[in-house]
């Protein structure tokens, strides 16, 4: 027994946590990646001036898509990218030596990492969603001003033509479901970088950890068609049935974030889709985080 | 009774190579043990396992056989790395940090208070002389600056024992003689120090035992004082001799029966001259 101990160290210790996926979070902030928001200014801004040849519904659609369509893009590619960089270059300049000759489990710095990343991602994707929110209010008032002066000195408009009008466009303002689109880039980009993260920990290289991320990443969008057709259907001969099934089970099922394009085009969303939605992404992670773990914590260094 | 810092027992680390069915033997049957409070030099030739032995009694690797323990701890625990602080040979740090962002860093890891830690930073920064680069990235850093950072995390949260893989290297001479004098410090505090370094007479100087490694095996080891000393011999320090006394007693020692004049001059054994001797013993190519 030793009396050098003389307290009983928390196991696992969320401030640990947070101390590295803060200095995850700055590091990345100081690769300068918030670059890309004034690309997405840039852009949304852009898409608001495309006004020629749009009906005023259009032009506000034209400013969703564009901009959830950016969101979910630089979510996505800084997901994989940044986690495939992050840990084997903590290994290369063996940073990881002092990290983990520290009192850190192996679980607290894999799990400090990917929250660096979500971090990045969360708050990237705030700052794209109130700077969209605020161009598209403005843009549906400028619309529905300039639509309403334009009806007014029509006489075959009515007052209930009018108020019509204003409604369908005020439709696509800004509103509760875009914030629920943005979420669902959110909770894909979070699985996706606990893959790239259970890549990383077995890959030789950060290319081999971004090509099979991003392989996993497009084959998740098949995820339904390939169930019917392997699963449901029982097709393909029995080695391939087996492979599939292994495939399907082990490669999330991406295409269920995918409501940014009904969203962006004017639907609504259900209370009920984004808790199963934001359930099933915290399953996913979770599972590749205690993946990744078991990989990580036999690793050598 | 408190456990001894350090504890290998039987340690073997085997590597295996690649795909072919290759493999390298780092470490063989290595034991020792470090007292606590003791400073312990781990010295031998390039690639004979020191970096290994170290890395294992951290947790950053796995012993193939045997066991390494810390203050009674198994390396394998994480609890046992409270008591640690490890400089790593040609240490990286964050290069977005600066140098006092990665001392609290380290220290928060190490789960220091702000209050502790604001203190402990200062402290550190004055002790290894970084005052002025407190405030600047760590990617603007010379390779000294570096090593410096490094001692100075590896103690941020006052462990009883520090592992510092050559410390020295890349340091400046005034530097290097800093980095003794914190060894001797650290001692004082009754601190565990595992040593390795390839300047020898540092070892000698400051090393209560020492350990000389080769292709992975131990090939001596002791105190310090008694592995240089030399039984059979005995050592006359006489300051302003006049030749025709000299002369005398080479005379009266020539005409003993037994006695016998090996050398002299100004006799040094020096931990080096007993560290060329073994490690090239083996070849069979040394004399001396
Ligand atoms: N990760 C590894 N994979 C394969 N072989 C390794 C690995 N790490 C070390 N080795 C081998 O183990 C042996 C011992 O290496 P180690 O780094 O422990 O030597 P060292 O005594 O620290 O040498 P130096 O004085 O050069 O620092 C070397 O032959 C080295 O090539
Ligand atoms: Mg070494």
């Amino acid at each position: 027994m030793s009396d050098t101990v003389t307290y009983r160290p928390p196991i696992f210790s969320l401030q640990r946590v947070w101390t590295l996926a803060s200095s995850t979070f700055t590091q990345l902030v100081r690769m300068k990646t918030f670059y890309f928001l004034a690309v997405f200014a840039v852009l949304v801004i852009a898409a608001s001036n495309l006004n020629l040849l749009y009906t005023p519904v259009q032009q506000l659609k034209v400013i969703r898509e564009t901009s959830l369509g950016a969101m979910s893009i630089f979510s996505w590619l800084f997901a994989i990218s940044a986690t495939a960089v992050l840990i084997p270059r903590d290994l290369e300049d063996r940073t990881l030596y002092t990290i983990l000759s520290k009192p850190v489990p192996r679980l607290e710095y894999l799990v400090g990492k990917l929250m660096g990343v979500l971090l990045v991602i969360g708050v990237a994707l705030a700052l794209m969603y109130a700077f969209f929110s605020v161009i598209l209010y403005f843009q549906e008032y400028r619309i529905i001003s300039n639509e309403m002066a334009h009806m007014a000195q029509n006489p075959r408009y009515t007052d209930q033509d009018r108020a019509s009008e204003a409604a369908m466009i005020a439709a696509y303002g800004p509103d509760l479901n875009l914030l629920i689109a943005v979420l669902a880039v959110f909770l894909k980009s979070a699985v996706l970088a606990a893959v790239a993260m259970l890549v990383s920990t077995f890959a030789s290289s950060s290319l081999f950890t971004i090509i099979i991320s991003t392989v996993i990443f497009l084959i998740g969008h098949f995820h339904k068609m390939a169930t019917d057709f392997w699963v449901v259907e029982q097709q393909g001969g029995m080695i391939t049935r087996i492979l599939g099934e292994i495939l399907v089970l082990v490669i999330p099922d991406f295409q269920i974030f995918n409501i940014a394009d009904s969203v962006s085009g004017g639907q609504t969303v259900s209370l009920n889709l984004v808790t199963q939605m934001s359930a099933l992404a915290l399953m996913y992670v979770a599972i590749f985080t205690i993946a990744s773990w078991f990989l990580f914590s036999d690793k050598e260094f | 009774m408190s456990s001894p810092a350090v504890e290998v027992d039987n340690l073997t680390k085997i590597f295996s190579l690649s795909l072919r069915r290759d493999y390298l033997v780092a470490v063989q049957n290595l034991s020792f043990t470090v007292a606590a409070g003791e400073v312990y030099g781990l010295i031998g030739p390039n690639g004979s396992g020191k970096s290994t032995t170290m890395k294992v009694i951290l947790g950053l690797m796995k012993a193939t056989r045997g066991s390494t323990r810390i203050f009674g701890l198994d390396s394998r625990d994480v609890r046992s790395r409270h008591q640690v602080g490890f400089l790593p040979e040609n240490p990286y740090f964050y290069k977005h940090l600066t140098g006092k962002e990665t001392l609290h860093f380290y220290g928060k890891l190490c789960g220091l208070k702000k209050r502790d830690r604001n203190e402990r930073c200062a402290e550190l920064l004055a002790l290894v002389d970084l005052e002025d680069a407190a405030d600047r990235r760590l990617g603007g850093y010379s390779k000294g600056m570096l090593q410096r950072i490094g001692l100075a995390q590896a103690i941020i949260q006052r462990p009883q024992l520090v592992i510092l893989d050559e410390p020295t290297a890349g340091v400046d001479p005034s530097g290097s003689r800093k980095i003794r004098d914190l060894i001797f410090q650290l001692k004082e505090d009754g601190v565990a120090v595992i040593l390795c370094s390839h300047l020898l007479e540092q070892v000698q100087e400051v090393c209560d035992r020492v350990a000389i490694m080769q292709k992975g095996k131990m090939l001596r080891e002791g105190a310090l004082n008694e592995l240089i000393a030399i039984e059979d011999e005995v050592e006359l320090v006489m300051k302003n001799l006049p030749p025709d006394l000299q002369a005398q007693i080479e005379k009266l020692v020539n005409d003993d029966a037994q006695a016998q004049m090996v050398r002299a001059g100004h006799p040094r054994t020096t931990l080096e001259r007993l560290f060329l001797s073994e490690t090239e013993g083996e070849e069979g190519s040394a004399h001396e």
